[in-house]
């Protein structure tokens, strides 16, 4: 059995102003009842550049505002340096924001909590621990017995399907194996919000959509929220509910597009679905003008 | 493996027969042939003199070493870690590190008098700072994306710094060792040489002063191969430790 340490869901809306500010979240909101689980507003975000003595400002993000929904899977596209990656770092509670809030089921970001877990782009494994000994660290700090550890972690590692690699150690596998097991890391805390960041950025293109497949494959079954955060737009389209656009420097919203493909989405339909190639080019029309107004 | 194994015989074997043969052809005290060395060294390891002077040196090396190792690592690990603690000691540290250790000498014999101590303390100086420093760098280059991990999964501070800085860092600090053992032996020499004369140094200074270059060339002998054992020792260790990352090298 996997280890509980999410709270159940309230189905209560939590007491707080309303945040949605955009037409399409409002629309979407008639048509799908379930709550907003994760609720941005007004997020701001600066960092300080300091060049020898001179310190200056970088705005990384300006008044971000986005909810999502429980179970929802959203994607966070964008051009390099929109500040994708430093919000769902601070949706993580990794870094801090200037001003706005972050809420998640009505509670504010604070810091990293046991409801949400991170996959990382460079797979962040530790090298000098074997597979199975990696997907147990995320369980060794929620304080499980050692027993419980390994049950869960190999039930992950099942599930992911490197059952027969427990004992590998990272550098043994290849990319994309290493990513099945930092996605089994995470899934093994049994987060409500799994939180990705450009995690298929560093794999080949065949393994990126084998893993994408399987990942919907494992969404579809575990039902968890995702926040996945990437710079393929193909990736964002056959994977999202919705998809967020983001526009550069400083990062702001630009865009919030639902993707109404049917699921379960086999790849190579959805693919050659007129909707997904028509959201494609749509996403990379708003993408360009997000890069040229920017310009 | 094996190849390595086999050229290091040839290259042994191939230098003991010309040390030989030269020194046959020399007939001369200052290059006595391997042979007379071999008989000197067998002479020494009969009659005690060796064993005795070799277990005293050791045991100088070895608490001289394991205390360098323990303030090194503590020390470099809080360095690494703490800017605070870095910008305190690391002035120190790095002029230590360059500076000439036998300049101490002196004043390790006024604070430490002239046993054993002192001996320890020269060990202990010789090594303990080129494992200060590659323990801090160590801890310096670790990813920053696993300690980001660690917290992102709810470890804290202490947790960080022992599941993802130490072991992280350890390739790093075995390379400390490595370079420490080196140093603290040739500390045990100087400090049996210019401090008192005991152990090892004190056989070298004798013999050297006697002409009696067939026995000195067999403690010398001996100093190289502690020094070649020990070094293999604290690689054994390395590898069991660190056998995770001398594979990613080999790949």
């Amino acid at each position: 059995m996997p280890v509980q340490t999410v709270q159940p869901v309230q189905s209560v809306q939590q007491a707080g102003k309303p945040l949605e500010s955009s037409n399409v979240l409002n629309a979407l909101n008639v048509l799908n009842e379930s709550k907003h689980l994760v609720k941005i507003h007004g997020v701001s975000k600066s960092f300080h550049k300091i060049v020898k003595e001179n310190t200056t400002e970088i705005k990384a993000l300006s008044d971000v505002s986005l909810s999502i929904r429980e179970n929802e899977f959203v994607s966070i596209i964008g051009p390099s340096g929109c500040g994708k990656t430093t919000l769902l770092k601070m949706i993580d509670g990794l870094i801090p924001y200037d001003s706005g809030t972050i809420v998640i089921d009505g509670t504010a970001v604070t810091g990293p909590g046991p409801d949400r877990a991170v996959v990382f782009q460079s797979f962040a494994l530790l090298p000098w621990r074997t597979v199975l000994a990696n997907v147990e660290f995320s369980l060794e700090l929620r304080q499980l017995s050692r027993e419980d550890r390994t049950k869960t972690a190999r039930d992950y590692l099942k599930r992911v399907g490197l059952a027969d690699f427990e004992s590998h150690y990272p550098h043994e596998l290849s990319g994309g194996m290493q990513q099945r097991a930092g996605l089994a890391r995470a899934l093994a805390v049994n987060p409500a919000i799994l939180l990705m960041d450009e995690p298929f950025g560093a794999v080949d293109a065949q393994t990126r959509q084998l893993l994408q497949e399987e990942l919907l494959e494992l969404w579809q079954r575990e039902r968890k929220t995702v926040i996945f955060v990437t710079h393929s737009m193909d990736e964002a389209v056959y994977l999202s509910d919705r998809v967020v656009v983001m526009s550069p420097r400083p990062g702001k919203v630009a865009e919030i597009l639902d993707v109404p493909l049917p699921r379960p989405r086999v790849s190579e339909e959805v693919r050659r679905h007129a909707k997904f190639v028509d959201l494609t080019n749509y996403i990379w029309e708003s993408l360009k003008r997000a890069m040229e107004n920017h310009r | 493996m094996k190849n390595r194994f086999g050229s290091n015989v040839l290259s042994i074997l191939s230098l003991a027969i010309l040390w030989e043969v030269a020194g046959r052809a020399m007939d001369s005290t200052l290059i006595p042939p391997l042979s007379q060395i071999a008989a000197a060294w067998l002479k020494l390891l009969g009659n005690g003199k060796l064993l005795a002077n070799l277990t005293m040196s050791l045991t100088t090396l070895a608490i001289g070493f394991l205390l360098a190792v323990f303030v090194g690592v503590v020390l470099g690990l809080l360095m690494g870690r703490f800017r605070a603690v870095e910008h305190f000691l690391d002035l120190y540290v790095n002029a230590l590190m360059s500076a000439p250790t036998t300049a101490f000498v002196p004043i390790l014999i006024l604070w430490f008098g002239l046993g054993v101590e002192s001996r320890i303390a020269v060990v202990f100086l010789f090594a303990v700072f080129v494992i200060i420093i590659n323990t801090m760098t160590g801890v310096k280059q670790v990813d920053g994306v696993l300690v980001e991990m660690a917290r992102s999964f709810g470890a804290k501070e202490r947790e960080i710094f022992f599941k993802i800085i130490v072991p992280a860092a350890l390739p790093a600090i075995m390379a400390g060792l490595r370079l420490g053992i080196g140093r603290a032996v040739k500390g045990m020499v100087t400090a049996e040489m210019l401090l008192t004369l005991t152990g090892i140094g004190a056989m070298i200074m004798q013999y050297g002063s006697a002409f009696a270059t067939d026995s000195l060339f067999a403690v010398i002998l001996t100093v190289l191969v502690v020094a070649l054992v020990t070094m293999k020792a604290v690689q054994w260790l390395d590898r069991r430790l660190t056998g995770w990352k001398a594979e990613i090298a080999i790949e």
